[in-house]
């Protein structure tokens, strides 16, 4: 096995389900009016309440992110159970790894676009536009707490494969586990201070090293059964 | 190229038997068809020959090479028709075909050959989700033959089949002389044809192995199956 084999299947996998979802856009109708949903309902409860609207700005825009990612993850394993399909792709003949690297790709490209979804609806209506260097920053941001759901994602969903309880077992797992993804999310959306050299900024990317290392290595005994 | 083995092979899930103690030998070039009625472990058996199941005990081996070793690199030499059909039902039957051929990294152009060959090609941009279980099914073993494997796994691969469909899949399967073909079915009368040897599989055990060229049609493997049935759980 080459690691031309191996990249050309990473982005095979990663192309097929961009283009699956520019087909059917099944991930974004769902996960992107839910996140746009949650700002909606976050202006009506909490605008008029909290003096500080960056504060509620900045927890409404993670707590959509991870819910619409959540939905995104589950309905992207949903087209993989459709035919076995997912099947198909572990018959390549290559290292399974590949298949979890393709998957966390195009996954993190869905996260980021559903962040950047709920970023809008905050801005419109949470009246609550954040700074130049804040959405500046979450060009940076978002792509790296994508990829840490991503990565956390795409082991889970692969390792309730099949199960019944799937739609209410990814919540229970996943939220526990992307915590830090939030907390660091939330941490570095402030306007305040340097952030590439915060804590939190080295908090996420480490994270999202060790989540994808672990997938990395395990994913092969997760599909296997 | 293509010879299996396996050796005392088991696959327990949980206290469940799924196949217990298999041994057996299949030839290069040969056609086996495995018998049994549901739940004896064909499914179980042809999964773990595609790697996408561990067996619990025992070795499986292609070409004298276990398939615990070297998987990535011995799944090449495997294509396997499902009960499932591991298409993308939104793509097109082209663009199913030509994932499945980047993905053993042969040549994509070999799709339109192929989609001919199963009778495909005025359906070839049409979405895998618009098709009957028939084309669905030969677009599966379009599929699953894409990279010319050695080897082939055919899951109960007649079943849900017009004539039309089947005979195609059996012409198909007639041209692959060079290939080895393992068929699982509990239909007997589809497949006999096709088939050197009938291995019996009841309870994850191997009940009996019949040589096609000296017995007298499906119905005597059937009628000697039913028979070791009655004794093994007698």
């Amino acid at each position: 096995m080459s690691a031309r084999q191996y990249l050309r299947v990473v982005r095979e996998v990663a192309r097929k389900d961009l283009l699956l979802e520019l087909r059917g856009k099944r991930r974004f109708n769902g996960a992107g009016v839910l996140a746009l949903l949650i700002v909606v309902v976050f202006s009506f409860a909490f605008v008029r309440q909290v003096e500080s609207g960056a504060v509620v700005g900045r927890g409404s825009l993670w707590i959509a992110l991870v819910f619409g990612a959540m939905l995104a993850l589950s309905r992207g394993i949903a087209t993989e159970e459709t035919n076995a399909a997912i099947e198909g792709l572990l018959l390549a003949p290559v290292d399974r790894s590949a298949v979890y690297l393709g998957k966390v790709c195009s996954a993190t490209v869905f996260v980021t676009v559903i962040g950047w979804t709920a970023l809008v609806g905050v801005t419109i209506f949470l009246n609550a536009p954040f700074p130049p260097a804040v959405i500046g920053r979450l060009l940076v941001v978002f792509p790296l707490a994508a990829l840490g759901f991503a990565a956390a994602g795409v082991l889970l969903t692969s390792l309730t494969l099949n199960s019944r309880l799937r739609e209410s077992l990814l919540p229970v797992l996943l939220l526990p586990l992307v915590i830090p993804v939030v907390l660091a999310g939330m941490e570095l959306t402030k306007a305040t201070g340097p952030f590439l050299a915060s804590g939190w900024f080295r908090i996420l990317l480490v994270y999202d090293a060790l989540v994808a290392l672990a997938g990395w290595l395990s994913f092969e005994f997760v599909v296997e059964g | 190229m293509g010879a299996l083995s396996l050796s005392s092979v088991s696959k327990f899930f949980g206290d469940q038997v799924g196949v217990a103690n298999l041994t057996l030998d299949i030839e290069h070039g040969q056609t086996v068809v495995l018998f049994g009625h549901n739940g004896s472990g064909k499914t179980t058996l042809l999964r773990m020959l595609a790697t996408l199941s561990r067996p619990t005990d025992g070795t499986i081996s292609l070409d004298g090479t276990p398939l615990s070793r070297d998987r990535p690199h011995l799944r090449d030499e495997i294509g396997v028709v499902s009960h499932e059909t591991y298409l993308y039902d939104e793509l097109t039957a082209r663009e199913n075909l030509r994932l499945h051929a980047r993905l053993h990294g042969v040549d994509p152009d070999r799709c339109a050959e192929r989609l001919d060959a199963v009778g495909l090609t005025h359906r070839g941009s049409d979405p895998a989700g618009e098709f009957s279980h028939g084309m669905a099914k030969r677009l599966s073993f379009a599929r699953a033959t894409i990279h010319d494997p050695e080897v082939l796994l055919l899951d109960e691969p007649f079943s849900g089949l017009d004539r039309d469909s089947r005979g195609r899949i059996v012409a198909r399967l007639r041209d692959l002389d060079d290939t080895t073909l393992l068929v699982a079915t509990h239909d007997l009368d589809r497949g006999f044809d096709l088939a050197d040897r009938v291995v019996l599989l009841a309870d994850g055990r191997r009940v009996g192995d019949v040589t096609t060229a000296t017995c007298a049609g499906p119905a005597a493997v059937e009628r000697t199956y039913e028979r070791r049935v009655a004794g093994s759980t007698g």
